[in-house]
């Protein structure tokens, strides 16, 4: 074996340990971050305090079902109400609290939306993790009119069944009318995200995409979006 | 030869410092693939908080991400450790933030300091733990729910804001790529003889 050969393998392979390094290393740090716009289901992760000694620590993946869970919230009136009372239609689940900001700012968009497809295949959500007399005052004082479940810590349990074990919010829940999650988006929604979720929701539901097909356009749909907002 | 060959090689482990360190501090050619723009930061990333003992008071201070704000009347220090007694913590005036939809409020951004006074009543026996609950948002439009964290203050020097940008192989990479070129240019060089005019 001559010495010239051997001395180039050894910086080959050096070469490659270290692109090797540095990539990992960079994967490393983006699993630190949380996606602000919608994620798949799947495979997302959510935002997890990690302990405050140690708060560069990787934050533990969580898993977004792939579809609607099952569970039971109170509704304003203290009555139990079942997410499947609303199964055969596609669901905007917007979870929220009084005291959020952009929360409270996302609200008239949710009504409009919940007024524009009145009587129609897709029903809106509100779950506020908060006090439910707040919420009820809220609710009254911003003229809430689509159903509004409220909990507190059962309607964490209930975020923690959406892979947001230590949430914050806002964050809504997209599924088509089969119950499957489409998109889970962390966030202040805004129109144009929005419409463009449901338009992939409502292909969804009319069998014109698969589902992969839908979750891959909207995670690179609102990607442009969010591109074209900064730009 | 030899040296030629030497020149190689430290010119190729000089590209591999330089790759590592490119692939870990995500340079511009390598943005837009997976863009960071609208993601949001993990509670404890957003709002760092730290806390020392001053002379006769304790010094909390939050370092705030770009982008993240705290409130100040959510911001609370009590004491934690036994036989400690705190006063409410003194907060300088905040910036006063009009939200149509939550009205007026004062917030921090970049970071904040609250001075807290204290009495031991068991000659340092313990040692000091605060219980500190702060409440923020980021500007993009997320906000987290109240975070209480156990704090213990250390006697000495204010922690200081982390320096940005926090990659140092990114020195490293321009560095080592500043080097590769001039070793490139002196091997390529070598043997040769500027043309100077008659």
């Amino acid at each position: 074996m001559n010495t010239p050969g051997l001395r180039l393998l050894g910086v080959a392979l050096i070469v490659l340990l270290g692109i090797w390094a540095g990539l990992k290393t960079h994967s490393n740090r983006s699993a630190h971050q949380v996606r602000g716009v919608a994620v798949p289901a799947g495979t997302a992760s959510a935002p997890t305090p990690s302990d405050s000694s140690a708060p560069e620590a990787a934050m533990p993946h969580t898993i977004i079902p792939a579809r609607l869970p099952d569970f039971s919230l109170k509704d304003l009136t203290g009555k139990s109400v079942p997410i499947s009372a609303w199964s055969g239609k596609s669901l905007v689940i917007n979870f929220w609290a009084t005291w959020c900001a952009p929360c409270r700012r996302e609200i008239p968009l949710l009504k409009t939306l919940a007024a524009e497809w009145a009587g129609r295949d897709l029903q809106v959500v509100g779950i506020a993790v908060d006090y439910p007399d707040k919420v009820r005052d809220f609710a009254g004082q911003f003229k809430i009119d689509y159903p509004v479940l409220v909990g507190d810590q059962d309607a964490l349990d209930v975020t923690a069944k959406f892979g947001m074990e230590s949430p914050a919010f806002p964050f809504t829940v997209f599924t088509d009318r089969r119950g499957e999650v489409v998109a889970l988006f962390v966030g202040e929604l805004h129109r144009p995200q929005v419409d463009f979720i449901l338009s992939e929701v409502q292909d969804l539901n009319q069998d014109r995409v698969k589902l992969p097909e839908a979750r891959r356009a909207i995670a690179e749909g609102l990607q442009a979006l969010a591109e074209k907002q900064a730009g | 030869m030899k040296r030629t060959q030497t020149s190689l090689l430290i010119f190729l482990v000089l590209f591999v410092l330089g790759a590592a360190g490119a692939a870990y501090a995500k340079p511009w050619w390598m943005r837009g693939i997976e863009s960071n723009e609208t993601d949001f930061l993990p509670p404890d990333v957003a709002f760092r908080v730290a806390a020392r003992i001053d002379g006769n008071v304790l010094k909390v201070r939050w370092v705030i991400a770009d982008g993240y704000y705290l409130y100040r009347q959510k911001i609370e220090v009590k004491a934690e450790s036994p036989d400690l007694v705190v006063s409410a913590p003194q907060l300088p005036p905040g910036v006063v933030k009009t939200d149509p939809y939550l009205g007026t409020q004062e917030i921090y951004t970049q970071q904040v300091e609250a001075t807290v006074p204290y009495t031991r009543i068991d000659a340092g026996a313990h040692r000091i733990q605060l219980k500190v609950t702060y409440q923020g948002c980021a500007e993009a439009g997320l906000c987290y729910p109240p975070i209480t964290r156990v704090v213990f203050p250390n006697a000495g020097p204010a922690p200081v804001a982390p320096s940005i940008p926090p990659y140092p192989w990114q020195s490293i990479a321009i560095i080592a790529g500043a080097f590769a070129f001039l070793l490139a240019g002196l091997v390529l060089r070598k043997g040769r003889k500027l043309d100077v005019p008659a």
